[in-house]
C-alpha cells in the first residue's frame, strides 16, 4: 500500500522538479561551466540515466544556490548514448570538441564507457565514470578516473558482514553475469573462503533473466546456509521473491547494489530480512548523509537510491575540484583531481584519489537489513 | 537428484508465460506470414494498461483484465490497420521491418509516458499458495496456465468451427486464393491482429503481475523467447505453440539444472536450431510435408534500381575523403567513421540476405567473431594489428559459414529465426567460454590501430582508413556482383527450385555468401575492437542485427550503394535527432515507419 | 514435315528409362508406377488430363522429388534419387509448368544461369577449395575465365535468336518485365543453354496464342531437327500429334496408353480418359492475349 502512494507521488515530484530545475533562483551569473554527460537515457538503461540525472541537478542546486564557481554557474550537457558504444564514441568527440566542457562524466556500462577512454585520454579531457567498477576502467591513462567503488575494496566488507557478523558457513553466491557481477563475485567468494566459510554454489544469470526458479532450486540442493546476491534492485527483487517460492528459506544478503526503495517495492513482503551493506543510509547521522537525503526527498518527493547518491556524490566533487582548480584547464582539472584531499563524500565519508589507480579507497559502509518495509541498521542479531 | 520434480514444475510455470507470447506469434504468422516484433511491445503496453488500472483507476481484477483486452486489441487493430496492411503490395521483409520500427515507437511512448523505472503491479488475487515438491505455486501460475490453455483451446475451436475461424484458415494456407473464394482477407487479418494483441496484452499484465515487475523494455526478450516457443511448435500452429512454449520451459529448466544459469539460453537457442534442422515445421508436422514456403522468390519483389552515375559516386568519395580537411569537428567525422564501419555490416548483410536472399537477424555474432578474433590475437598474443584484423575478417569468414551451414536447408522466414538463434548461441559461448574470451570481463587494453605499424589515434587518420577499407570493400562486392557469382547469388534468392534444376548447389553459394559477407563484417568488427579499446560479449548485441537488416533494407536489398547510404543514414539520424534527447529513438521508430510505408524496396531500390 | 529426322538406334538402351515410379501425396497417389523410357534423338509426348501426374513424373525425373519407389536410370546410370543438381550435371534441363524465371535476373543472366553447369574456367574441379577457388577466380577475372564468360554470352544471343525477335532486343531487361509468353520462351533458352542431352518441356505453350503456339512448335522442330533428344508435356494434341516420335497418355498415375501419335489417338481407353475428364487439351479456349496471365483451364 505504501508502495502505491510513494510511486504515484514520485511520479508527480518528478515532473514538478523538472520545471523547477530549470528557474533556479538565486543563480550566480557569468559564462556556465560545463560538464559533459554521457549515459543512458533511452533503451534497456534509461533509468539509470534518469536517476543520475536526479543526483546532479540536486547538487547543482546546492553548488549554484551557493554562489557556483568563481562566480560562475556550474551546468552539464547530457548526451544520451543508450549505453551504446557506437554513440559514446561520437559523443566523446563531441565533448572533447567543445571547448566549454572541463570534465566528462560516464558513462553507465562498460562496454560504453572503455570504447570512449582512449578518445578523452588522447585529447586530455578528464573521463570520470563513476559506475564503472570495472577493474581495467582506468588503466587507459592518466585522464581516465573514477570514484566508483573499487570492489576489491566493497566486496571483502560484505563477505566480513555475512560471514563473522551473520553467520554464513556454506554460502550460495547468485550474481550478475557482468564484468561488475563476475569481479564481485570473484572478489566476495575469495574473502568469504579466508574467513573459513564455503562458497557452495555459484550461479551467474544475465541482465535479462526473469525466471530465477530453476537457478534457485538448483542452490537449494547445494544447501547453502545463507544466499548472496551480486544483483541490481530488479533483479535482486525477483530473485528474493522467487526464492521464497521455490522453498528456499536460508537468509539472504545483498551486495550495496540493491540498495533502492525501489527493492523493497518490487519485493514486497519478500524483501524482509533481506541484509545488505550500503555505501550510503539515510539513517547515517554523518552530515553529508543527511543533508543529501533531505534534500533529496524535499526535492523529488522520495527516498534516494544509489545511483542517486553517486550522481550527487560525482558533482558535489566536481564542485570541490573546480573550486580548488588554479584555472579551469582540462589539465589543471586532472591535477586538481589527484590533489583534492578528503571531499566530503556520501559513499566514501571523504573522498581522496589514490594518483596511482585514479580510484578512491576506503569505501564505507552500513550493515542494513529490511524490516518492517524499510532499510533499517542491523540489530546485531545473527541468523545461524 | 530429487529436484527434477521441481525443475520440470519450474520449466512449466516459465513455459506458461512464454505460451502467452507465442500463441499470439503463432497466430499472426499462421495468417500474415509475418514475424511480429512489435508483439513484445504490445505485451508492454498490455502491462501499462494493467499497471493504471489496478494503480491509478483502483480496478478490480476482472475489470482489470477487460480493459486490458480492449485496449491491447485496439492496438492490434491499429497495427494492422496502419502499419501493416498499407504494406500488403511491398516486398514481403518490409512488414518484419515495419513491426521493428513500430516496436521502437510503442516501447518509446511508453516509456516516455510512465519513465523508464521499473515499476510493481500489485497483484489483485488472494496470495493462496499450493505446496508442491520442493516448493510452491501460485494462484497465478495456475491463472496464467488456465488463460493460455484456455486460449488456445478457444482459438482452435474458433479456427475449426466458425466462418472466421474457416475464414482465417484459408487465408493462411493461401492469401489470394482465399481473396478469390470472397474471402474478406483485410477483415481476417484485422480479427487475427485483435485476438493476439489481447492476448498479449494480458499476457503483460499477468506477468508484470507475477513478477511484480514491468519495465518498458521487457518487451523484446519476450518476443525473442515467444518466437523460439513458437517454431518449436511449429510455427502457425496455435495448439502447438502451447506445446513448444511448454517444452521450451522445460528444457531451460533442464539446462540450468545440468550446467548452470548461464547456460540457460543455450539451451533455449540449441534446442531452437536442433528443431529447425530436424523437423523445420516443428515438431508436430507430419513427416511428408511441402517446404514450409513454397512460393517463389519469397522476400525481393521486382523494383528499378535507382542507378547513380559513376562520376557523381565519384565525386561523393572524393568529397568524404576530403570532408575532414574541409572542416574541423571530430563529432561528425567520428560519426561518418562509424557510419564507415556499419556501412561494411550493411554491405555484408546486403549481400547475404539481399543479393542471396538469406535474411539473416544474426549478423551481429559476425562482427563479435571478427572483433573477439582479432582483439584477443593482438592484446593475449600479441600479433600486429593489421594482420588480427585480416584474421579477424577471414575468421568471421570460415567460423561464420561454417555456424550458419545448418540453416542453409530453410527457407524465407525460417533463415531468420535460425540466424537469430545462432546470433545469441554465438554471444552466449563468449559469454561462457572464459578461458579464452575471458567471459564477462570482456577484453580490456585492446592495442590501437595502426597503420604500417605506427599506431593510429587521430580521429581523421582512423576516419581515413575506415573509409578507405569500406570503398576497397564495397568495390570487391560490385566486381563480385558483376560476375557470374553475382547472377547466381540471385538466382538462388529468385527461386532456389529453378535455380538447382540447373545444378547450383545452394550450399555452395548461400556459402559463399556468407563467407564473402562474413569476411566484410569480421574486418568491421575487428577494425572497431581496436577502436574501441573495450570490448565484452554485449558489445554487438542482437540490436546490432537488428539494425544491420534495417540498413540493407533502407538501403535497398542487394544494393551496394545503398548499404553505405543506409548506413549513413541510419547511425546519422540518432544523431540529427540527438537534440530532442529522449524522444529521438521515438522519432528515429517514425522516421523508419515512414521509408517503410513509402519506400519499401529501400532508397534506392532492390537490386 | 514432323518424320523423324535422325531416327533412334532403337537398339541400344533408352537414354532416360523409369520403371515403376510411385510417388504418393498422403491420400493421392499421383504416380503410381510408370515406366517411361526415351531414346536418343527421339520427342516423346506425354499427354493426359489434368491431375494425372505429369508434372508430378517431372519433377521425380529431375530430382525435384524423390519417389517412393521405382528407379530411374539416366546414360546408364541410377539417378532416382539425386539431388537436382546432380541430375542437372548428368544432362538433364527441364522447364516449368507454370514458368520459373528468375524474376530479377536479365534475360541474359536468366539464360547464363543456364549455363552455369558448363562454367569450366572459373569453376575448377577441385575438391574442398574448390568454391574459394570460384570466389578468388570470380574476383580475379583471369583471361580464361573472361573469355569464357565471353563465349558464353555470344551463345545466348545464338540461343535467343531462335525466338526471332522475341527475346534479343530484351536481352538486358528484368525477366519480371516480360509477357508471359516471353517468359516461357526464357525458360526454354535457360534450359537449352545447359545443352541437355535431354530436355524436359513442361507444357511450354500453355498461356500462348494460336500464332505464338505455331511458333513453338516451329522451334521445338527445329529443336528436335537438330537431334535434341526431348521429353515433352503438352495438351494442345495437333502440337502432340505433328512433333511427338511417340506418345504416352497418363490418366490418374497410371500409363492408359503408349505408341505412335496415330495409334494413341485412336484408343479407345485414351478417349475415354479425355471424355470423362472433359476435353482439356484440344479444345482450349485460345486467343488471349500474349500477356495474359494462365487461364487455359490447367491446374497442377
Ligand atoms: N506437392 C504436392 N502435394 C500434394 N499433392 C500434390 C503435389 N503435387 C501434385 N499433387 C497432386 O498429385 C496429382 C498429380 O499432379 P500433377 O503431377 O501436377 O498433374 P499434371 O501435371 O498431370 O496436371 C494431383 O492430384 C495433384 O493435386
Ligand atoms: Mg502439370
Amino acid at each position: 500500500m505504501i508502495s502505491r502512494r510513494t510511486l504515484l507521488q514520485s511520479g508527480t515530484a518528478a515532473l514538478l522538479a523538472n520545471s523547477v530545475g530549470r528557474s533556479i533562483a538565486a543563480e550566480p551569473t557569468g559564462e556556465p561551466i560545463y560538464l559533459g554527460v554521457s549515459g543512458p537515457l533511452t533503451g534497456p538503461n534509461a533509468q539509470y540515466g534518469a536517476q543520475w540525472k536526479q543526483g546532479f541537478d540536486l547538487a547543482l542546486d546546492q553548488i549554484n544556490g551557493s554562489g557556483g564557481i568563481k562566480g560562475r554557474p556550474l551546468r552539464y550537457i547530457f548526451e544520451d548514448t543508450q549505453s551504446d558504444p557506437k554513440q559514446t564514441v561520437a559523443v566523446a568527440q563531441k565533448f572533447v570538441a567543445d571547448k566549454r566542457i572541463v570534465a566528462e562524466l560516464g558513462d553507465f556500462a562498460s562496454p560504453a564507457s572503455m570504447a570512449a577512454s582512449p578518445i578523452y585520454q588522447r585529447a586530455g579531457l578528464v573521463q570520470f565514470g563513476f559506475t564503472n567498477s570495472h577493474p581495467a576502467f582506468t588503466k587507459p591513462g592518466d585522464f581516465i578516473w573514477s570514484n566508483s567503488v573499487s570492489q576489491a575494496d566493497e566486496q571483502p566488507l560484505n563477505a566480513t558482514y555475512v560471514v563473522n557478523k551473520l553467520g554464513f558457513k556454506r554460502i550460495a553466491v547468485l550474481y550478475l553475469n557482468t564484468d561488475w557481477g563476475r569481479t564481485s563475485k570473484d572478489h566476495f567468494a575469495a574473502k568469504a573462503k579466508e574467513l573459513g566459510a564455503e562458497v557452495v554454489a555459484s550461479e551467474g544469470y544475465q541482465p535479462d533473466e526473469k525466471d530465477f526458479r530453476s537457478t534457485l532450486v538448483r542452490v537449494r540442493d547445494a544447501k547453502p546456509d545463507g544466499l548472496f546476491l551480486v544483483s541490481y534492485y530488479a533483479d535482486g527483487a525477483l530473485i528474493v521473491r522467487q526464492a521464497r517460492q521455490t522453498g528456499v528459506t536460508v537468509p539472504i544478503a545483498a551486495s550495496s547494489s540493491i540498495y533502492s526503495p525501489k527493492f523493497i517495492e518490487l519485493g514486497a513482503e519478500a524483501s524482509e530480512g533481506v541484509f545488505t551493506n550500503a555505501r550510503f543510509f539515510p539513517e547515517d547521522p554523518r552530515p553529508e548523509v543527511q543533508s543529501f537525503v533531505t534534500t533529496f526527498q524535499a526535492k523529488y518527493g522520495k527516498e534516494p537510491d544509489a545511483f542517486n547518491a553517486y550522481a550527487y556524490d560525482t558533482v558535489v566533487l566536481f564542485g570541490q575540484v573546480l573550486r580548488e582548480a588554479p584555472n579551469l584547464d582540462r589539465t589543471t582539472i586532472r591535477d586538481t583531481l589527484a590533489r583534492v584531499k578528503d571531499v566530503p563524500s556520501v559513499v566514501y565519508g571523504k573522498a581522496t584519489f589514490d594518483p596511482q589507480t585514479r580510484r578512491v579507497l576506503g569505501a564505507q559502509s552500513a550493515q542494513l537489513v529490511v524490516r518492517n518495509g524499510r532499510f533499517t541498521l542491523w540489530d546485531g542479531v545473527k541468523t545461524n | 537428484m530429487t529436484s527434477w520434480f521441481d525443475h520440470t514444475i519450474n520449466g512449466l510455470i516459465i513455459g506458461n508465460i512464454y505460451g502467452l507470447l507465442a500463441v499470439g506469434l503463432a497466430l499472426i504468422f499462421g495468417v500474415s506470414r509475418l514475424i511480429n516484433f512489435a508483439h513484445g511491445s504490445v505485451y508492454v503496453v498490455g502491462a501499462y494498461v494493467g499497471w493504471v488500472a489496478v494503480s491509478v483507476l483502483h480496478t478490480p481484477f476482472p475489470v482489470t483484465l477487460a480493459l486490458v483486452v480492449i485496449l491491447a486489441a485496439l492496438l492490434g487493430i491499429a497495427i494492422e490497420r496502419f502499419g501493416i496492411r498499407p504494406l500488403a503490395g511491398a516486398p514481403r521483409i518490409a512488414p518484419l521491418l515495419a513491426t521493428i520500427g513500430l516496436s521502437f515507437v510503442l516501447d518509446q511512448t511508453v516509456q516516455i509516458l510512465f519513465s523508464p523505472d521499473p515499476r510493481s503491479v500489485p497483484m489483485q488475487l488472494p496470495n493462496w499458495r499450493l505446496e508442491i515438491g520442493g516448493g510452491s505455486i501460485g494462484m497465478l501460475d495456475l491463472l496464467i496456465g488456465g488463460i493460455g490453455i484456455t486460449a488456445a483451446g478457444a482459438l482452435f475451436a474458433f479456427l475449426k468451427l466458425t466462418k472466421w475461424g474457416w475464414a482465417v484458415r484459408a487465408t493462411a494456407l493461401d492469401r489470394d486464393a482465399a481473396r478469390v473464394v470472397g474471402v474478406d482477407v483485410d477483415q481476417v487479418n484485422r480479427i487475427v491482429f485483435a485476438i493476439a494483441a489481447a492476448l498479449g496484452g494480458v499476457g503483460g499484465v499477468l506477468v508484470g503481475m507475477y513478477y511484480n515487475v514491468i519495465t518498458p523494455t521487457m518487451g523484446f526478450e519476450a518476443t525473442l523467447k515467444g518466437i523460439v516457443a513458437e517454431v518449436v511448435g511449429g510455427v502457425g500452429n496455435v495448439p502447438g505453440a502451447i506445446v513448444g512454449s511448454l517444452l521450451l520451459g522445460i528444457i531451460e529448466s533442464y539446462g540450468v539444472a545440468l550446467l548452470g544459469t548461464s547456460y540457460r539460453n543455450l539451451f533455449a537457442f540449441l534446442l531452437l536450431i536442433a528443431i529447425l534442422v530436424l523437423r523445420p515445421n516443428g515438431l508436430f508436422a507430419s513427416r511428408h510435408q511441402l517446404p514450409p514456403e513454397p512460393m517463389t522468390g519469397t522476400f525481393i519483389a521486382p523494383s528499378k534500381p535507382i542507378g547513380l552515375p559513376v562520376p557523381l559516386l565519384a565525386a561523393l568519395a572524393a568529397f568524404a575523403i576530403a570532408l575532414p580537411l574541409l572542416i574541423d569537428n571530430g563529432y561528425l567525422i567520428q560519426t561518418l567513421t562509424n557510419a564507415w564501419l556499419y556501412a561494411l555490416l550493411g554491405l555484408s548483410l546486403t549481400l547475404v540476405a539481399g543479393t542471396s536472399g538469406q535474411v539473416s537477424l544474426g549478423h551481429a555474432a559476425l562482427l563479435a567473431i571478427g572483433g573477439y578474433t582479432s582483439a584477443l590475437l593482438a592484446a593475449d598474443y600479441g600479433f600486429p594489428v593489421w594482420l588480427t584484423i585480416i584474421a579477424g575478417g577471414l575468421m568471421a569468414a570460415g567460423l561464420g559459414t561454417l555456424l550458419v551451414s545448418p540453416a542453409f536447408r530453410l527457407r524465407g522466414h525460417y533463415v531468420s529465426i535460425a540466424t537469430l538463434g545462432i546470433g545469441e548461441i554465438v554471444a552466449l559461448v563468449i559469454l561462457n567460454w572464459e578461458s579464452v574470451t575471458h567471459g564477462p570481463i570482456g577484453v580490456a587494453g585492446i592495442p590501437p590501430l595502426e597503420f604500417f605499424g605506427r599506431p593510429l589515434y587521430d580521429t581523421n587518420a582512423i576516419y581515413w582508413v575506415a573509409f578507405a577499407i569500406m570503398l576497397a570493400l564495397a568495390l570487391l562486392q560490385v566486381r563480385l556482383l558483376s560476375s557470374h557469382l553475382g547472377r547466381t547469388m540471385r538466382a538462388v534468392r529468385d527461386d532456389d527450385v529453378a535455380a538447382r534444376s540447373f545444378g547450383i548447389s545452394l550450399n555452395r553459394y548461400k556459402g559463399l555468401a556468407f563467407a564473402f559477407g562474413g569476411f566484410v563484417a569480421g574486418i568491421s568488427g575487428a577494425f572497431t575492437a581496436h577502436m574501441y579499446s573495450f570490448i565484452n560479449h554485449e558489445t554487438f548485441n542482437t540490436h546490432i542485427s537488428v539494425l544491420a537488416l534495417t540498413i540493407a533494407i533502407l538501403g535497398g536489398m542487394g544494393n551496394v550503394g545503398g548499404a553505405i547510404l543506409g548506413a549513413v543514414a541510419l547511425i546519422g539520424l540518432p544523431e540529427v535527432f540527438r537534440i530532442a534527447a529522449e524522444y529521438r529513438i521515438l522519432l528515429y521508430g517514425i522516421a523508419l515507419l515512414l521509408l517503410v510505408r513509402f519506400r519499401p524496396q529501400g532508397l534506392l531500390g532492390t537490386v | 514435315m514432323n518424320a523423324p529426322v535422325n531416327a533412334s538406334p532403337i537398339t541400344t538402351a533408352p537414354l532416360l528409362e523409369a520403371t515403376g515410379l510411385v510417388r504418393r501425396f498422403g491420400g493421392v497417389t499421383a504416380v503410381g508406377g510408370i515406366d517411361l523410357s526415351v531414346f536418343e534423338g527421339e520427342l516423346v509426348s506425354v499427354i493426359g488430363p489434368n491431375g494425372a501426374g505429369k508434372t508430378t513424373a517431372f519433377n521425380l525425373i529431375s530430382g525435384l522429388d524423390k519417389p517412393d519407389a521405382g528407379a530411374i536410370r539416366f546414360a546408364g546410370a541410377n539417378i532416382a534419387g539425386r539431388s537436382p543438381e546432380g541430375i542437372a550435371a548428368a544432362g538433364i534441363a527441364r522447364t516449368f509448368q507454370h514458368g520459373r524465371v528468375f524474376a530479377n535476373l536479365s534475360i541474359a543472366d536468366n539464360v547464363l544461369i543456364g549455363a552455369h553447369g558448363r562454367l569450366r574456367a572459373v569453376r575448377p574441379d577441385w575438391p574442398i577449395i574448390g568454391p574459394l577457388a570460384e570466389l578468388a577466380l570470380a574476383l580475379v577475372r583471369p583471361a580464361s575465365v573472361r573469355a569464357e564468360e565471353a563465349t558464353l554470352r555470344d551463345e545466348v544471343s545464338e540461343i535467343l535468336s531462335l525466338f526471332g525477335d522475341r527475346l534479343l532486343p530484351r536481352i538486358d531487361q528484368p525477366a519480371h518485365s516480360l509477357s508471359y509468353a516471353n517468359r516461357r520462351r526464357v525458360e526454354i533458352a535457360r534450359a537449352l543453354a545447359a545443352r541437355p542431352r535431354l530436355l524436359l518441356l513442361d507444357e511450354p505453350t500453355a498461356g500462348m496464342n494460336p500464332t505464338e503456339t505455331a511458333e513453338m512448335l516451329e522451334i521445338i522442330a527445329s529443336l528436335k531437327a537438330r537431334g535434341q533428344t526431348i521429353l515433352l508435356i503438352e495438351h494442345k494434341l495437333d502440337m502432340v500429334m505433328r512433333l511427338s516420335d511417340r506418345v504416352i497418355v497418363l490418366d490418374d498415375g497410371r500409363k492408359i496408353a503408349e505408341g505412335k501419335p496415330q495409334a494413341v489417338r485412336t484408343d479407345p481407353a485414351v478417349i475415354e480418359a479425355y471424355l470423362g475428364h472433359g476435353n482439356i487439351g484440344a479444345a482450349a479456349p485460345a486467343g488471349n492475349a500474349a500477356t495474359a496471365a494462365p487461364t487455359l483451364p490447367v491446374t497442377a
